[in-house]
C-alpha cells in the first residue's frame, strides 16, 4: 500500500471513528439532554421534571400576526382587560412575550373529596409568563386583597390564603422578567426545578419538544394525562392505552398551519391509529363534499407517519379565513 | 502488473492470493479516474447538506412538506433514500463492479494476472474486496459528514441507531450491487450497458409495478431495510409506495446475503473458466 493510499485510508477511518464515537457518547452519556435546552424556551428550566404536559406560546409572534389582526374586530369588549391593566399594570397584548404552561401531577391543592383518598392532591397547573411586570405594584395589590408575601428558595412568593388558612393560588417572581402563576405547591416545585431536576432532564419529553422547534405555539404531553382532563370521543378513548405521547404544534402567521402527532406504544398500535384516523378523514371528506368552503379545509388535512408515530398536518391559508369572515358577516346580517 | 504478486516458483493459498490482489488493487482503484467521478457523486450530498445547514442558520426552512418544515433528521432520511440508496450505491456498484475484470481485459493486462501462480478466482475476490474498501471508505465517511451537518447535536442521541442502520445498509448495498455487477463484468461483453439498464430500467420499472417480479431486484430487499419513511414526491415514488409490499427484515437480509455469495461465486467461477480473448 502506497503512502498516499495509507493516508487516505487513515483519514476516512478517522472520520468514521470520530463520528461513531460522538454518536455513542451522545447516546449513552446523555448529550441529547445536555444540549436539549437549546430546543425549547429558557423557561423550561423552571418546569418540574415530572410535568405530564408542557405547552408554549410565543405571545408576541401571535399578537403581531396578520391572523390575530383579522380577528381583533371580533374580540369582545375590552373593558375587563382595561380594568385588569389598571390594577396590575400589565397590558396582556404588549407586555407579555411568551407563556409556558405545564400540568404537574400531584402539585395541585389538597382536596378532600367524598369517597376519595383523604388529603389527595390534584394535578396542578403552572404558568410561566415572560414579559414586563411591576413587582411592587403586584405585591401591593396582593397584600391589599389579603394575600401573603414570603420568600422561598430566594424568590419572592405572593400567596392567596383560603378561609381555612391553607395557601391557595400563588405568584412567584422567578426572574426580573419572569413570573410563575399557579397553585402554591406548583410554584414551590417550579422554584425547586430552577435549581436542577427540571423538565430538561426528562429525555423522553424533550425528544418530543425537539421535534417541534420552529413553531410559535406547541404542546407536548403524556397522552393519559391529557385524556384525563379532556372529553374525547369514545373511539379515541378506546385507543388511549395504546397512545403514549401526544404533541401539537402550530405556526400562526397570515394563515394557520400545524401538526398533531401521536406516538403509540408499538408499530401495530400506530398502524391501527393511522387506519382509524384515515377512516375519520374519509368520512369528513364525504361530509364536506357538498360544502366547498369546508372541502378546502378538509383537503388541507394530511395524514402521515410510520412505525409508532402518527402525524396529522394541516394548513389553513388566509383565503379560507376570508371565506369564514364572509360567512360570519352574512350570518350577522340575518 | 508489478512484482507484488508471486513468481511462478511460489504458490499461494486462495485467501493469501486474494489479499495480495487486494493490496495491489486498492491503490489502483483509489487513484484512478473513476474515483474522481465517485468523489463528485458522493460530494453532492455533502454540498447539499452544507447548503441546508446554512439556510437553517438563517432561519430559512430548506425543505417543506405539506406546509410543514422538515427538520434535519427528515432531510437526512430523504438524502439517504433519494440520493444514496436509489442513485449513488447502484451507480457505484455498476461502475466499479463491472470494471473489476473488464478493465483488465480492456487494458490487455489480464494476461499478466493470469500468468501468476494464483487461483484466477482469487484475483476477482481480491479485486472485489478492494472495491468494497475503496467505495466504503469514500461513501461511509461522506454519509457521516452529511449526518453531522444535517442533524442537530440534541437529536443525535435519538437518531444514532438510525445512522448505524443506514451505514450498515449502505455497506450491504455496495456489497450486493458489487457482487452482482462483478459477475456481469466477468460474464458479459458489454457489462456497463447491461448494468445501467439493470439499475435504471429493470429495477425502476419492476419496483413500480405490482406482482412478484420485484423479487428479482436488489432494491426490493434493500429498500425494505431502510429505517426512514419513503418520500412520496414524484410519480415513480408514488407508484412504488402504492405497490410496496415490504418483505420482513430477516427475509431481506437472507436474500441479500444469498445474492452476495451466489454472484461472487458465479463471478469467480466465470473468471476461472472463461477464456478471455484480447482484441488486437
Amino acid at each position: 500500500m502506497s503512502k498516499k493510499t495509507r493516508y487516505f485510508v487513515l483519514t476516512a477511518a478517522t472520520i468514521l471513528t470520530v463520528g461513531l464515537t460522538t454518536g455513542l457518547v451522545a447516546s449513552y452519556m446523555g448529550m441529547g439532554v445536555a444540549f436539549s435546552k437549546a430546543a425549547g424556551p429558557d423557561e423550561l428550566q423552571y418546569v418540574p421534571a415530572d410535568a405530564a404536559v408542557v405547552a408554549y406560546a410565543n405571545v408576541r409572534d401571535v399578537m403581531n400576526s396578520n391572523f390575530r389582526e383579522r380577528f381583533r374586530k371580533l374580540e369582545p369588549d375590552t373593558q375587563e382587560r382595561d380594568e385588569f391593566q389598571q390594577k396590575t399594570g400589565v397590558n396582556i397584548e404588549e407586555d407579555i412575550n411568551s407563556v409556558v404552561a405545564a400540568m404537574i401531577p400531584g402539585a395541585g391543592n389538597v382536596v378532600v373529596a367524598p369517597g376519595g383518598p383523604e388529603g389527595a392532591s390534584e394535578g396542578g397547573v403552572l404558568i410561566l409568563a415572560r414579559g414586563r411586570f411591576e413587582q411592587s405594584r403586584l405585591e401591593a395589590l396582593a397584600l391589599e386583597h389579603g394575600g401573603k408575601a414570603e420568600e422561598y428558595g430566594g424568590k419572592r412568593l405572593l400567596t392567596h390564603v383560603k378561609d381555612s388558612g391553607d395557601p391557595d393560588m400563588a405568584v412567584g417572581f422567578l426572574e426580573a422578567d419572569l413570573i410563575a402563576l399557579g397553585s402554591y405547591s406548583a410554584i414551590k416545585k417550579s422554584i425547586d426545578a430552577g435549581r436542577g431536576n427540571n423538565i430538561v432532564s426528562n429525555t423522553e419529553l424533550m425528544r418530543q419538544v425537539n421535534e417541534l422547534d420552529g413553531s410559535n405555539a406547541w404542546a407536548v404531553g403524556r397522552f393519559d394525562a391529557i385524556a384525563k382532563s379532556a372529553h374525547l370521543p369514545s373511539e379515541l378513548q378506546a385507543q388511549i392505552p395504546t397512545i403514549q405521547w401526544f404533541s401539537a404544534a402550530g405556526h400562526v402567521n397570515g394563515g394557520l398551519s400545524g401538526v398533531v402527532k401521536a406516538e403509540a406504544k408499538d408499530d401495530a398500535s400506530g398502524q391501527n391509529l393511522r387506519d382509524m384516523i384515515r377512516g375519520f378523514l374519509a368520512l369528513a371528506k364525504m361530509q364536506a363534499g357538498s360544502k366547498p368552503e369546508m372541502k378546502a379545509m378538509v383537503d388541507a388535512l394530511q395524514l402521515s407517519g410510520e412505525g409508532k408515530s402518527v402525524t396529522l398536518s394541516f394548513e389553513v391559508p388566509s383565503e379560507i379565513f376570508d371565506v369564514l369572515e364572509q360567512m360570519g358577516a352574512q350570518h350577522l346580517k340575518r | 502488473m508489478n512484482g507484488a504478486l508471486p513468481t511462478a516458483s511460489t504458490h499461494l493459498s486462495f485467501w493469501t492470493a486474494s489479499r495480495r490482489v487486494f493490496d495491489l488493487s486498492l491503490g489502483e482503484m483509489l487513484w484512478s479516474r473513476r474515483t474522481i467521478f465517485m468523489a463528485l457523486v458522493v460530494g453532492g450530498p455533502v454540498i447539499l447538506a452544507i447548503v441546508v445547514r446554512v439556510l437553517e442558520m438563517f432561519g430559512m426552512p430548506a425543505l417543506r412538506l405539506n406546509g410543514q418544515r422538515v427538520g434535519g433528521v427528515g432531510v437526512f432520511g430523504v438524502v439517504i433514500w433519494m440520493l444514496f440508496l436509489r442513485f449513488i450505491i447502484p451507480i457505484l456498484g455498476v461502475f466499479y463492479g463491472t470494471a473489476l475484470m473488464a478493465d483488465e481485459v480492456e487494458d490487455k493486462t489480464i494476461t499478466y494476472l493470469f500468468t501468476r501462480p494464483v487461483p484466477r478466482g482469487a484475483v476477482l475476490v481480491g479485486k472485489y474486496l478492494a472495491y468494497l474498501a475503496c467505495t466504503g471508505l469514500v461513501v461511509l465517511p461522506s454519509v457521516m459528514l452529511v449526518y453531522f451537518l444535517l442533524v442537530r447535536v440534541n437529536e443525535i442521541a435519538g437518531t444514532f441507531v438510525q445512522l448505524l442502520t443506514d451505514l450498515a445498509l449502505l455497506a450491504l448495498g455496495l456489497a450486493v450491487y458489487g457482487a452482482v455487477f462483478a459477475f456481469v463484468g466477468a460474464f458479459f461483453k458489454r457489462p456497463l450497458i447491461i448494468g445501467l439498464v439493470f439499475i435504471g430500467g429493470w429495477e425502476q420499472t419492476v419496483m413500480a409495478l405490482p406482482g412478484y417480479m420485484k423479487r428479482f431486484t436488489v432494491a426490493y430487499y434493500l429498500q425494505a431495510l431502510v429505517p426512514h419513511a419513503m418520500p412520496t414526491e414524484g410519480v415513480v415514488s408514488l407508484l412504488q409506495g402504492m405497490f410496496r409490499d415490504t418483505p420482513p427484515i430477516a427475509v431481506s437480509l437472507t436474500w441479500l446475503t444469498v445474492y452476495v455469495i451466489l454472484f461472487l461465486y458465479l463471478a469467480a467461477r466465470t473468471v476461472e473458466r472463461k477464456e478471455y480473448v484480447l482484441e488486437q
